[in-house]
């Protein structure tokens, strides 16, 4: 066995915000309208109708589907504007007892911060992901997919 | 030819499901239909295996209702998993041991995924990822550009990675922690001894050939803590580990498959 050097890069760290939302098929186009990724080369193939640095012209608020998350429920509210997210927050929130509440409290917060903060790195999936995760990722795709960011 | 991504969101197993094939610009007629059957048959396992519906045939079975005999082939095939499962991890992963009877679902989650993946298609699309509350089975490449790749989630911080991962030829990742609600994480020799075995593991990931497996052996390194034999089965089993520790230790298996040093998760992002 290999010991490794301490955890989290701060490469790691701006992850996740694309993982909850490369999570649910999303971040291709997503990265089309973040300029950090224009001139990236990644070849985002599949961002059809793929802007670059000028960015969608987007712009508009919506709320995705209230999810399930195994415990409770959520949903999140988006707002758009020139295609980029501006704003998340979490609109519809039940849990089914204060130890759900507890974890939905402390990690939904850390959530909106990441998905506001990092649209452009590039994973595909992450493991050990939370139902309030996986939930908080389907939200924000409808509330995206009304909003046709996409 | 551009790639291009079709993407499924199913919640079904209490989670959400995601399956996403990677392929090339066309018709997708074909592959529309493969996720659905995906989704038809993840939702058909569910049924059958829930432990939260008493109306499942586990669930049945567990009362005393149904003869083993009148279950769907699934579920002996399933247990037949499950035993192995336990010889390969001297007896931490053991279904037979948790109360209420005998529950597979450590490993049933894993099994299902790899199960609807399978009826993806392989040869004809760039790739396939099918990930199930962080219990991911990939086949081929994303875009047909580089090997997938995964987060593992740090186990204190939400918002952070622990590490990077790239799944190649096939291959699944399950992870088990107790930073999610841990019930499930039942130790049957601390049970028997009340005895905790050294550092607590905080986190194990598992990568090998299949899901079903990965997700059984995550689940019994997460309780096993510094007992090395559950390690030493699972290894010769041909799957790759990686622990975090309470206090943040790490340990790798010198086989896991850690994105390179320097390769950031955004890869083309850093020109």
């Amino acid at each position: 066995m290999t010991r490794r050097t301490p955890l989290v890069s701060a490469a790691a760290m701006a992850g996740l915000g694309i993982v909850l939302l490369a999570h649910v098929g999303a971040e291709p186009r997503l990265l089309a309208s973040s300029p950090s990724s224009a001139g990236g080369g990644s070849g985002n193939a599949s961002s059809r109708g793929g802007s670059s640095s000028s960015g969608s012209s987007v712009s508009g608020t919506a709320s995705g589907a209230l999810e399930q998350y195994g415990y409770g429920e959520l949903a999140v509210k988006l707002t758009v504007q020139k295609g980029r997210i501006v704003s998340a927050t979490v609109t519809g929130l039940r849990t089914a007892d204060t130890y759900s509440q507890q974890i939905a409290a402390q990690v939904i917060p850390m959530l909106r911060k990441e998905v506001l903060a990092a649209q452009s790195a590039k994973i595909s999936g992450i493991s050990g992901a939370t139902y309030t995760c996986s939930a908080y990722a389907t939200s924000v795709q409808s509330a995206l997919d009304k909003l046709h960011l996409k | 030819m551009s790639a291009a991504v079709l993407a499924r969101h199913e919640p079904v197993m209490g989670t959400v499901v995601s399956l996403r094939i990677d392929h090339d610009d066309g018709d997708t007629g074909g592959l529309e239909a493969a996720v659905e059957e995906a989704v038809a048959e993840l939702h058909r396992l569910d049924r059958i295996f829930s432990t939260w519906k008493p109306e499942s045939p586990l669930s049945r079975w567990r009362r005393g209702e149904l003869p083993l005999e009148e279950l769907p082939p699934e579920v002996p095939e399933v247990l037949a998993r499950c035993a192995e499962a336990k010889m390969t991890t001297a007896g931490y992963f053991d279904p037979w041991a948790m109360a209420g009877g005998v529950d597979p679902t450590g490993l049933v989650k894993g099994w299902a995924i790899e199960r609807a993946a399978s009826l993806l298609p392989r040869d004809e699309v760039l790739g396939t990822l099918v990930n199930g509350g962080g219990d991911i089975a990939a086949s081929g490449s994303e875009e047909g550009r580089h090997p997938w790749r995964v987060g593992i989630r740090h186990p204190w911080r939400p918002e952070a990675l622990a590490c990077v991962v790239e799944l190649a030829g096939g291959r699944a990742i399950a992870t088990s922690g107790r930073y999610e609600r841990g019930e499930h994480l039942i130790d049957p020799h601390a049970a028997a001894t009340g005895q905790p075995r050294g550092a607590l593991v905080v986190s194990a990931s598992v990568v090998g050939p299949s899901l079903a497996m990965a997700d059984a052996y995550a689940t019994a390194l997460a309780v096993a803590g510094e007992d090395e034999r559950p390690l030493g089965g699972v290894l010769a089993a041909g799957y790759e580990v990686y622990r975090i520790f309470e206090q943040g230790r790490e340990e790798a298996s010198d086989g896991f498959p850690f994105l390179a040093e320097g390769t950031t998760p955004a890869g083309a992002r850093h020109r």
